[in-house]
This record gives C-alpha cells, structure tokens and sequence, in this order.
C-alpha cells in the first residue's frame, strides 16, 4: 500500500476522478432512465456506448480526414469538428437505443412476454452489435486522432489542469444538469415520471406508453452518446468491446447511487470514478476491481436500495 | 465346394488382404498434400504481432512451392486472438482434425500455454516463432509447460530481461525504474525475471504496478510514476497497450525513457500512440530484423510472397520463416505424419535464414536463437540498433 502517493498526486488523482466519473454518470444515466420506466436493464445500452466511440473516430477520421500524427486543430475549426463528432456520437446512440427499444422490449411487452424474455432479448441485441463490430473492426483497436491539443489551463499546487478534462467535467455536468431538468420540469419528463411509478395509472391519464418509453431510450441513447464522445476526447481510443468495461463500471455506479434513481447516479458515478483513481494509486492497478466491488458490495448490505435510492424516492425516473 | 477350393480362396483372399493393406499403407505414407495449422493473432489487440509474422510464414512456402514438390502443404488458418480462451477453443480444433499434422504458432506466450492441453491430447508438434516466456520449456514445470511436443526458434525472455535491464538504463545517470506489467503470461514472466536483473545490476527500482491488459485508463499509474521520480518506465505487455500507457505517461509529464520488450515491437505501436509520443522508445527483442538476415533473392520472394515491398518495421519476420522451413524441411524428407514430424523435430539439424546450423533441445528450446536486439522508434519508426 502507498497511502504517501495520495498526498503527493491527490489534485491528479481527483481531477481523474472526476473526469471518470462524469463519464460514468452520464452512462449509468442511461441504465437507470430505463430501469425507471421499464423496470429491466437494458444490458445493450454498453453496446450503445460503443457505437458513440466509433461514430466520433469516424467523424475524426472520415469526415474531417485526421490522422494519428495530423496536428491538433485550433479556434473554429476545432470547435467544428469537436461539435460534429459530439452529436454525431449523439445520434448514433440515440438511434442505437431507440433500434434496441423497438426490436427488444416493444413486441415483447405488446405480446405480454415476461421479463426475462426481455432481458433475454437485450442481452441478445448486445450481443448481436458487440459481434457485428468486433467482424467489421476484426477485433481491432482504432486510434481517436487528437483534435484537442491536451495542454493545462491553469495549474493548482504544481499540478496542471488539463483542458480535455475541464471539458468532460463541465460538460458533463450540464448535461446531467440538462436531463435532471428534462425529467424534472418538462411536460414529457412529468410523463416519464408518471409511468416510472405507474404503468397503469399513466395509461389511464391518457399518457402514451410506447412513446413515452421510446422517448426514455432516445434521451438515455443521447446522453450515453455524450458519454462516449467525452470518452474518445479523454481516452482517444476503442475497440469492439469497450462497452463491456464501462458498461459494468457505470451499471455497478447507477446500483450504487440506487438505480432507477436520476440523482442517485450522478452520485454514484463520481463516487465510482473517484474510488477507482484512488484505490489504484494506493494499492495498485490490479486491485482496482476488487477494492471497488468489496465497496460496493459492502455499501449494498448496508443499503440494499443504494446510497441515494430511498432518500431521493421524489425525483426517481 | 471342396476343400482344395477352399484353402485356393483362402489362400488368394489372404494374399489380396495383404496386398491392399500394403497399397493403402503406402498411400498413407506418402499424402500428396499435408495441412499445417497457423495458430496466431489474426484479429484482435495483438493482430499486428500475427500479420507480420505471417509474411516470414508465406515466404518460406512460397519458396517451397517453387521447387514443385511432392507433398502440398496449405496453412489452415486458425485465429487465438492471443487469447486464451479463444487460443484453447481453436486448439482443441486443430488437434481434432487429421489433415493438419503440426502447428506453427503462437506469437504469443499466453495463448500458446493455453493451447498446450489440446495440443498434447492430439499429439501435435508444435514450433513457435515469438513465444518467449521461459517456463513453456520450463523442465521444473511439467504442468504447464508444452514438452514433448512444443518447440520454438525464439530464445526465451531470461535472456531477453537481461538484455532489456541494461538496455532500458543505457545512457541513464542515475537511473530510477519504474516498471508495470499487463498481468498476461508473457508480461508477468518477463517482469520477474527483469526485475531479477535489476536487482542483480544494482539498478534502483523505485515503483511497480499491474494494470490488466486492455485497460483504457492509465491515467492514476501515469500519476503515481511522475510521483516516484522515475526517469526510466519499462512496460511488459503488448504493443496496444503500451501505446496507451505511453500517450497518458506523457500527459501526465513523464520525461524520462520509455522502454518495453518484444511485444512492443510492431508499428502498430507507433500508429496508436502517435509518432510524437512513440519517438524515443527502447525496444528489445531476440530478433534480426528480416531485411537484415535475408539474401536478395529472399527478398525478392519475400515480396513475390506476400505483395509487400519490405519486410522492414515488420516483426519476427526471420522467426516465422525459420520456423515454418522447420516442417518444411522434415516433410520433404518425408516425414507426413504428427509422429514423423514429432521425431524429425527432435532429431535433426535445419538450417537458420542466415545459413547457421539449429537444433532443439530435449524441452524445445532452439539452440544458437538470435541474439536480443535493440530498437529505437526514430522519426516514427522502428531503427534496429544491433545487440542490445
């Protein structure tokens, strides 16, 4: 154990953290809106996060014809190219989700069919994207060309804030603000709401189940694509399976924070992101995955319903 | 029918059973076409290390087909992925199917000490090209090791990590080492036994980490690296990987030397991690660059082979082809079946690109292997300094 490199990396290693964790919250955003109003896992939404990465490296690559060794761009060209590949990733995810939404879980729930003929049925649809990638990449990783120079803003005790990462933290922010607003506020997110706490009593109000929920996945796909374009701008890499990784991370995050809960995961992402970078630096990488799922597993018996899940029931999905 | 009769039948039955069994006994002896399974990374993370390797493999058959000979030999593509799991699963197919009579793979050490069980159960003679970790021919190590049948023309990493402990501080004042590993088979080996050297040099060692192959996020290692002061990071893992952990070394601001070992060595390093970042690696591996030990006429047939114009920037290139002739050289002599092949392997002496002699050893091991080089990524590519 090195309890000394805390004391000498602790802004990087908090800064990393956070730059984490936001991902995280934006993904495990995408698990619980549809835990809420589906009460299932949509196990494909990882899959809809890898289709983010790929569609920002090919905008990076494609459309704007960077390479690996190309020079990083500046002023409005930069600001182009980065808008273009953020709702590029957007799209991709949203269009993603709303597929996984109409193919997996509507027939089945208008035929009726149980819920783990739906969970089959994502794990399925999952699968399916996972292996239609890892074919057409032959496994291969790409490169994210860097379109962002990485230089430090400004710098807090010796240690330099990079502006890639001031990006992800702001940015995903406010989108998490952004959707926290939308469900809370909005006519639709009082809808998605209504029916995350009861089907039938939402029908009977004259509320629109399947749009309602189709609506549920494409803003959930929307900030998982989000999530994947600050991936690509901090990590500038992915693979077939990326999702699988962060998928579990931002899943174990939204449980938690207590799932189904939109506050919940927020908290539950950064404290994830923040344990990770932490427990890494102090006993070292490879016991990253226990120390975090002893945690987890430790605060659920504790609080089976998450650290947020009972507290925040008001502003559950 | 009488007795006579009988015993004239008897007696012409009998011959015709002797003779067909003679007929089909030569028929088997001499196959008009054999099958060598090419275990390797041909997608995945490591797809780089199998496709260089590969072009080493199909110069050596080109060249065999050129002499028009009497036994056909196809490679039966076979992809591990350098993954264990996969590497078992198409192990286990290749030791099921009869026409392939020997492997030639894997590039990695991982995949192929998975394969092992599967390879032993169908009594499959084996040479690799690039499997380095020392305990595959480890006698001490019964269990996990891949005798009889495993051979390598590749010398093991005890003694690469001792090449790569003096090479990675060579020019240092001072050096601090920090090292980290991916945690494969290949990795962890070469991490103990160049920690060893270290420790033998007197170098000082002042941080260690694992971070498990296929990680995205280096970026707390990175951390605790510019915390330790170390001027020297040496990484045991792949090529993938190591571009990474190089891309966010540098981010973190680590100025020191960035040296790895073999599985380093592709241009896919450079191409993920960007030649800015790749510029100044140390690389080492017990290889002679393929344009460097080949005559021009195998040149020439190298680019006849495989399309490409230079074998330069390609790794294990001069194994893969030492390697494949191997099989080669023992189904010309005749020898067709695994057991033939078996026995050829153990016994005979073949004939390195450069025209030296080499035998196997009892456990597999190659007998006067290359000497470990060293590399440098130079203007975004890969420069062979010699011995390192």
């Amino acid at each position: 154990m090195n309890f000394s490199v805390v004391g000498t990396q602790f802004f990087p290693l908090l800064i990393n953290g956070l730059a984490l964790g936001f991902i995280y919250v934006l993904i495990s955003v995408g698990y619980t809106m549809v835990y809420g109003v589906l009460r299932l896992i949509n196990f494909a939404n990882s899959e809809i996060f890898m289709l983010g990465t790929f569609a920002t490296v090919i905008v990076t690559r494609n459309v704007f014809h960077f390479t690996i060794d190309t020079p990083t761009s500046h002023g409005g060209k930069l600001i182009l190219i980065l808008l273009c590949c953020l709702l590029a990733s957007m799209a991709v995810s949203a269009i993603a989700a709303v597929f996984v939404e109409i193919i997996a879980y509507r027939r089945l729930r208008a035929k009726g069919a149980n819920r783990l003929g739906s969970l089959i049925s994502a794990i399925g649809t999952s699968i399916v994207l996972s292996e239609a990638v890892r074919l057409m990449t032959h496994s291969l990783p790409v490169s994210d060309p860097r379109v962002l120079a990485k230089f430090n803003l400004f710098t807090i005790h010796g240690v330099g804030l990079r502006i890639d990462q001031l990006l992800v933290i702001v940015f995903g922010a406010a989108c998490f603000v952004a959707v926290d607003r939308f469900v809370t506020k909005t006519r639709v997110g009082k809808a998605i709401r209504a029916v995350s706490m009861s089907e039938e009593n939402s029908k009977l109000m004259g509320i629109n189940l399947n749009r309602v929920i189709s609506i549920t996945f494409l803003v959930g796909g929307l900030v998982t694509g989000a999530a994947a374009f600050m991936y690509e701008t901090v990590y500038e890499t992915t693979v077939f399976d990326v999702g699988f990784n962060m998928g579990i991370a931002a899943f174990t995050a939204a449980v938690l924070g207590g799932i189904g809960n939109l506050r919940g995961a927020f908290y539950g992402g950064i404290a994830l992101g923040l344990a990770e970078e932490f427990f890494s630096a102090i006993l070292g990488t490879q016991w990253k995955a226990i120390t975090v799922f002893t945690v987890l597993v430790l605060v659920l018996l504790v609080r089976p319903n998450g650290l947020f899940g009972e507290a925040v029931q008001q502003s559950r999905v | 029918m009488n007795l006579t009769t009988k015993r004239t039948l008897g007696a012409a039955a009998a011959v015709a059973i002797v003779l067909g069994s003679v007929v089909a006994t030569s028929a088997q002896a001499a196959p008009k076409s054999v099958s060598i399974a090419w275990q390797n990374a041909i997608t995945g993370r490591n797809a780089g290390l199998g496709a260089d390797e590969l072009l080493g493999a199909k110069t050596a058959l080109y060249e065999y087909n050129k002499t028009n000979p009497a036994v056909k030999v196809t490679f039966v593509n076979e992809d591990d992925v350098s993954d264990a799991a996969s590497a078992s699963a198409v192990a286990l197919s290749e030791a099921q199917n009869p026409a392939i009579v020997g492997v030639l793979g894997s590039c990695c050490s991982g995949a192929t000490k998975a394969s092992f069980p599967a390879w032993k159960s169908g009594r499959l003679p084996i040479v690799s090209m690039s499997a380095t970790n020392a305990d595959l021919t480890n006698p001490k190590l019964p269990q996990s090791n891949g005798f009889p049948f495993f051979h390598r023309v590749v010398p093991t990493d005890d003694l690469q990590s001792v090449a790569l402990a003096r090479f990675a501080v060579k020019g240092v004042s001072s050096p601090k080492v920090y090292y980290i590993d991916d945690q494969s088979t290949y990795g962890s080996g070469l991490r103990d036994s160049t920690a060893a050297a270290f420790k033998k040099n007197g170098t000082t060692v002042v941080g260690k980490d694992t971070i498990a192959a296929g990680t995205a996020d280096y970026s707390s290692a990175a951390s605790k690296v510019v915390a330790s002061g170390a001027n020297v990071l040496v990484y045991f893992g792949y090529y993938s990987d190591a571009a990474k952990l190089k891309k966010a070394v540098d981010l973190a601001g680590f100025k020191g030397t960035f040296a790895s070992g073999d599985g380093t060595l592709d241009n896919g390093f450079i191409t993920q991690a960007g030649a800015a970042s790749a510029n100044g690696t140390l690389i080492t591996a017990p290889t002679v660059p393929f344009e460097l030990a080949a005559s021009a006429a195998i040149l020439k047939d190298f680019t006849a082979a495989t399309g490409e114009a230079s074998p330069a920037g390609h790794a294990y290139v001069t194994e893969a082809y030492d390697a494949t002739n191997t099989f080669l050289q023992c189904i010309t002599e005749g020898h067709t079946t695994r057991a033939a092949i078996q026995n050829c392997l153990q016994t005979e002496t073949f004939s390195s690109i450069k025209g030296s002699k080499f035998t196997f050893t009892r456990y597999g091991d190659v007998t006067g292997g290359a000497p470990v080089g060293g590399f440098v990524v130079k203007n975004g590519v890969l420069a062979y300094l010699g011995n390192a």
